[in-house]
């Protein structure tokens, strides 16, 4: 076992040192193995990691997405359903309400019909109990001028002249009465 | 004056009764370059930030995603669980490259063993995932085909891979070097003959100008550029290696189609 320092020894320029070998292959493995385990693994876990989480990301917002869609779909469905039942609901009421209105109208008319009716009717009554009382009046009349015409003696031109008397009293009391 | 183009230093040897260790700058550089890298990577990932990444945090990120996704476009989503190894490859060249233009360390990719080293190890997996996913007949048979004929030639290309791919990353790098090297030497030449009438004492204290320059400019291209491209092509080389040492599980895909069928 020996040691043996060089100050001016060189290796041929083309040439193979098997123990340079030896180190570099070392070097190659430690190296491979350190920044496999420091360099290699940790960033590409990391950026896989990321990928990973902005996929999710886009399939969660891809997700929402489609969810909000199918809702405004059923929403503007719902809307659409309710509008028409408000529609209907009004549709009906006014028909309702027409429908009254005719019914009050109709009434009011026969109302009205059967008051006029009445109306007439005691007019007629009214009428009736009139002539009857002129009537009356007229025979009661008849009946004092008969009996005037009985206290009396009574010639052809009195009589003439009762009668015109008496008629022209009733002008006047027709007359008067107006 | 005189240009020495040489191997890697050696600083000491250990001797035992039956080899020799030689310690060399490759070494250290090696060393440090794994030290610096790992400390680095701890600082760096010490700190994550799911929801609000910043910083070094988000090149640090990119830098992982792009691996991940070169290795998945290369390879298959199958072999995703070489991208490790992948990326160390790749920090390791880039940085034993690099390191070189600080001066303080020779490039450890410029000496052939450390890209042998690598490119064996890449070969190592390979070997082990074929007579994994085809057995050692299977694996044994793949030096057969098309035809029997072709066995040497099979032989020899398995072999020139990672030969071939260690020269490749070899080359380039220490090419770099000695043109660089070549050019500083012509430059201070140049710079020599420019002040040659002058008065030898003053002359020679006159810096040579013309090396601050055009050497940064070449060195941007074989260093930086070209120490990325070439760590860009080893891993790329690696991964087309071990993607076709791990083809995608046909079968089973196939198999599970049709049990889909029937269900």
């Amino acid at each position: 076992m020996g040691f043996e320092v060089f100050l001016d020894k060189f290796e041929s320029f083309v040439g193979v040192n098997f123990w340079t070998m030896i180190f570099a292959w070392c070097n190659l493995i430690i190296l491979y193995f350190v920044l496999r385990k420091l360099l290699f693994k940790p960033v590409k876990k990391m950026i896989d990691s990321r990928q990973e989480e902005i996929d999710g990301m886009y399939y969660a917002a891809q997700k929402d997405k489609d969810d909000a869609e199918v809702m405004k779909k059923e929403y503007t469905e719902k809307l659409k359903v309710a509008n028409e039942e408000s529609e209907q609901i009004l549709k009906n009421a006014q028909r309702k309400a027409q429908l009254r209105e005719e019914e009050i109208l109709k009434e009011a008319n026969v109302k009205a019909a059967r008051t006029l009716e009445r109306a007439r009717e005691e007019v007629e009554l009214e009428k009736k109990r009139a002539v009857n009382e002129v009537k009356d009046s007229v025979s009661d009349l008849a009946i004092s001028i008969a009996s005037k015409v009985i206290e009396r003696d009574i010639n052809r031109e009195e009589h003439e002249k009762l009668i015109d008397e008496f008629i022209s009293s009733m002008g006047e009391e027709n007359d008067t009465e107006k | 004056m005189d240009i020495s183009i040489s191997g890697p230093k050696v600083y000491f040897a250990i001797h035992t009764p039956w080899f020799s260790i030689n310690i060399t700058q490759t070494t250290f550089t090696l060393l440090f370059v794994s030290l610096a890298v790992i400390i680095t990577a701890y600082f760096l990932t010490r700190k994550l930030d799911k929801r609000k990444p910043k910083g070094l945090q988000i090149v640090v990120e990119k830098a992982v995603g792009m691996l991940y996704n070169l290795v998945e476009s290369t390879m298959g989503k199958h072999n995703i669980r070489f991208a490790p190894y992948i990326g160390t490859l790749f920090i390791s060249s880039v940085c034993c490259t690099l390191i070189g233009m600080t001066g303080l360390f020779r490039s450890a990719t410029a000496d052939l063993s450390v890209t042998l080293a690598w490119a064996l190890a890449t070969t190592a997996i390979v070997w082990y995932s074929k007579i994994k996913n085809f057995g050692l007949k299977g694996f044994l048979k793949g030096f057969t085909e098309p035809v029997v004929v072709m066995t040497p030639m099979n032989i020899v290309s398995e072999i020139a891979q990672p030969l071939s791919m260690a020269f490749r990353h070899f080359g380039n790098v220490a090419g770099g070097s000695v043109l660089t090297t070549l050019i500083y030497a012509a430059l201070s030449l140049l710079s020599h003959a420019v002040f040659s009438w002058l008065p030898e004492a003053i002359a020679a204290c006159m810096p040579p100008i013309f090396t601050a320059g055009l050497p940064a400019v070449m060195s941007i291209y074989f260093d930086l550029f070209s120490g990325f491209v070439q760590a860009f092509v080893f891993s790329l080389l690696t991964m087309i290696y071990i993607g076709e040492a791990n083809p995608p599980p046909l079968e089973e895909k196939n198999e599970s189609k049709k049990e889909e069928k029937s269900n």
